[in-house]
């Protein structure tokens, strides 16, 4: 009896090796896209930008997003100086608008300010994710798979694709084998692949609502030897949420 | 300043009743300001410190109550005498002993910006009390605004509120109508607006209907009888539309307005801008402005044109001018930059760099430098003096 559960036990883990050595980067990458493209989500964050010299600003802001981040609002909470400014993304973030509670303007903004750093950040709103950039601007690859954040990871080399307009030349991306979250990614800047810009660490992965949601994220950027964290105060996935939220009218309420 | 200290007494008495209710919000800033400026020889500085305190009121689900007090105190030269700034041939036409009129003061001041209530109903929004009323898709001119003028050295400063009722109605995920009155006098003399806004792909658009009363002065008649210079007014009807989207990845924004006048010559404004930016998160924004109002040579510029620019009667005596920007992050707290005014009409610009450093969480420093590149009596002549301004503004 022993011998047939130890049996069964190597069957199966021969059969998961053999199927994640059978895993392409784009299998790898489409299991990524799924899992960070959730129906619907609300979270409220905290960023806290660390410069050089150790000076330190926070931001609390909200988000809501919808048909697995194709609709998008970002209203900013703290601090005082820029509560209210709120963003409205929609069609993956192709049309955004920015609504200042100062002036009481709307904005329409290109998908150039994309590049822009939120708040002064080590995030541009490129890299908070809208969608399916990392299928639609990148050609995947798969490296020898590595241990990384002390996670068994695959390995993945995302090439900017000759019509993508991403900020980035190519990322590496180390993606935990047991749940497809990408917990390392290095960004190479645009013009010079083997230069890294930027590194995002994601950790604290807890599962919330059935899904492995990082509730600490820092992004460290090489160049300015500046980081920025990010940390998740309140995250609910699969909520119900109107189409009439991510409208001029919610973005000004 | 009497009256400051009733509203500093009512501010005191009655906003920790109204805290009370547990829905009210307070905040603000308050910001300090220098402005210098060199005139021919002479050294100017003007100082100014700003308080604004603002409240807002959730008192139902869909009535919301908002307003702010402003509290203004100007030191150093309170006086600024227009004819430093003018050529020698305007200034020589003026009837002797009519000098000391064409100055601007700076006398401290408080008032309500705004005071309002926002209802939300089912189809459409209400808002009703003294507002802000922003309107086109320019950055530093907007033709289709006939209720505020931009400063263009600070075009995202706050504009002031308008008294005004507007009805928001929403027309699907993309598109509503606006409508606002603006009361005057009579029916006649009050202010109307409509508005259609919509989006095409991914370029949104709006067509506008204004009719308001646009009231000037006539600088070369001064009335004894109420000590100010004569009143003009005259009915203006704008028809126009705006803007915004995006081609070849730049960004980009145009605005029209056809004015038409009761007794003076029909004029028409147009905007056109584009901004982009780049890798390396430079910003760049350009914007051209028409205005046929203006005129296109320099030597036609009158007294009523300088003093109708100067205390912002009038947009622009010039009838083409391009601004430029362009604004770079030089650090995760600093950003500086560039920006320029150049009068294609007369051949002067102005240059003036910008700096922006974040202090605190709820503290930043603005400040820039104003150089002026231009012939005596040009927009940007070398007699409108070099100079800069200083701001520090704390948020609480």
């Amino acid at each position: 009896m022993k011998n047939i559960i130890i049996s069964g036990l190597v069957i199966l883990i021969l059969a998961l090796v053999s199927f994640s050595q059978d895993l392409t980067g784009e299998d790898i990458i489409q299991k990524v896209n799924e899992l960070i493209n959730v129906q619907t989500s609300y979270g409220k964050a905290k960023m806290i930008i660390i410069t050089s010299s150790g000076s330190k600003r926070t931001f609390i802001y909200e988000s809501w997003s919808k048909n697995k981040g194709e609709k998008n609002l970002v209203r900013y909470l703290e601090p005082i100086r820029v509560k209210g400014q709120t963003i409205l993304m929609l069609n993956h973030s192709d049309d955004i608008w920015m609504y200042f509670p100062r002036t009481q303007r709307v904005r329409k903004l290109a998908s150039h300010s994309k590049k822009q750093k939120m708040q002064g950040s080590d995030f541009s709103y490129e890299d908070m994710g809208s969608g399916d950039e990392f299928i639609n601007d990148f050609s995947p690859k798969r490296l020898k798979d590595e241990k990384m954040e002390g996670h068994n990871c695959f390995k993945l080399e995302l090439t900017r694709k000759p019509d993508s307009n991403i900020s980035y030349s190519r990322l590496i991306m180390w993606v935990i084998k047991e749940n497809f979250y990408p917990v390392v990614i290095d960004y190479y800047e645009k013009h010079n692949p083997s230069s890294q810009e930027k590194r995002l660490v994601q950790s604290d992965i807890r599962i919330i609502d059935d899904i492995p949601t990082a509730m600490k994220m820092v992004m460290f950027n090489e160049n300015d030897n500046t980081q920025t964290e990010m940390e998740l105060l309140e995250v609910k996935y699969n909520i119900t949420l109107e189409d009439s939220m991510f409208t001029e009218r919610e973005l000004k309420k | 300043m009497k009256r400051f200290i009733y509203l500093m007494i009512f501010l005191i008495c009655f906003l920790p009743f109204l805290n009370a209710q547990d829905k009210l919000e307070i905040f603000g800033y308050f910001e300090s300001q220098a402005l210098a400026s060199k005139i021919k020889n002479n050294f100017y500085q003007l100082y100014t410190n700003k308080l604004r305190v603002d409240l807002k009121s959730q008192i139902s689900k869909n009535i919301t109550f908002a307003a702010n007090f402003d509290y203004i105190t100007y030191h150093g030269k309170t006086q600024w005498d227009i004819l430093e700034f003018l050529s020698s041939n305007i200034t020589s036409k003026i009837p002797q002993g009519m000098e000391s009129f064409y100055v601007i003061p700076f006398s401290n001041r408080h008032f309500l910006d705004n005071a309002y209530i926002k209802m939300r109903f089912k189809y459409f929004d209400l808002i009703v009390g003294k507002q802000q009323i922003s309107l086109g898709t320019g950055y530093v001119w907007n033709p289709t605004d006939v209720f505020n003028i931009k400063d263009m050295l600070d075009p995202t400063y706050e504009i002031p509120g308008h008294n005004a009722m507007r009805m928001d109605i929403p027309l699907g995920a993309a598109s509503s109508i606006t409508a606002l009155y603006s009361p005057g006098d009579n029916w006649k003399d009050s202010a109307k607006m409509i508005q259609f806004e919509g989006r095409i792909s991914h370029f949104d658009y709006s067509l506008i209907a204004i009719e308001k009363i646009w009231r000037f002065h006539d600088y070369t008649q001064f009335d004894y009888e109420i000590l100010n210079f004569s009143e003009v007014s005259e009915k203006r009807q704008l028809l126009g539309g705006s803007m915004a989207g995006e081609f070849l990845g730049l960004g980009i924004w145009a605005e029209y307005g056809y004015n038409k006048m009761e007794k003076s010559k029909d004029f028409c404004e147009l905007v056109v801008g584009l901004d982009y930016t780049f890798d390396f998160k430079t910003y760049i924004l350009l914007e051209y402005y028409r205005n046929t109002f203006g005129k296109s040579n320099y030597e036609d510029y009158d007294l009523n044109d300088w003093m109708r620019l100067f205390t912002a009667e009038q947009k622009a005596i010039s009838r083409d001018q391009i601004y430029t920007l362009i604004q770079h992050p030089a650090t995760d707290l600093m950003t500086i930059g560039l920006s320029s005014f150049i009068s294609i009409s007369d051949s002067s610009f102005t240059l003036a760099p910008v700096f922006n450093y974040s202090l605190s969480d709820n503290a930043e420093i603005i400040a820039y430098l104003n150089f002026s590149f231009g012939r005596e009596g040009k927009i940007s002549g070398k007699n409108m003096g070099n100079g800069g301004m200083i701001r520090l503004r704390i948020y609480f």
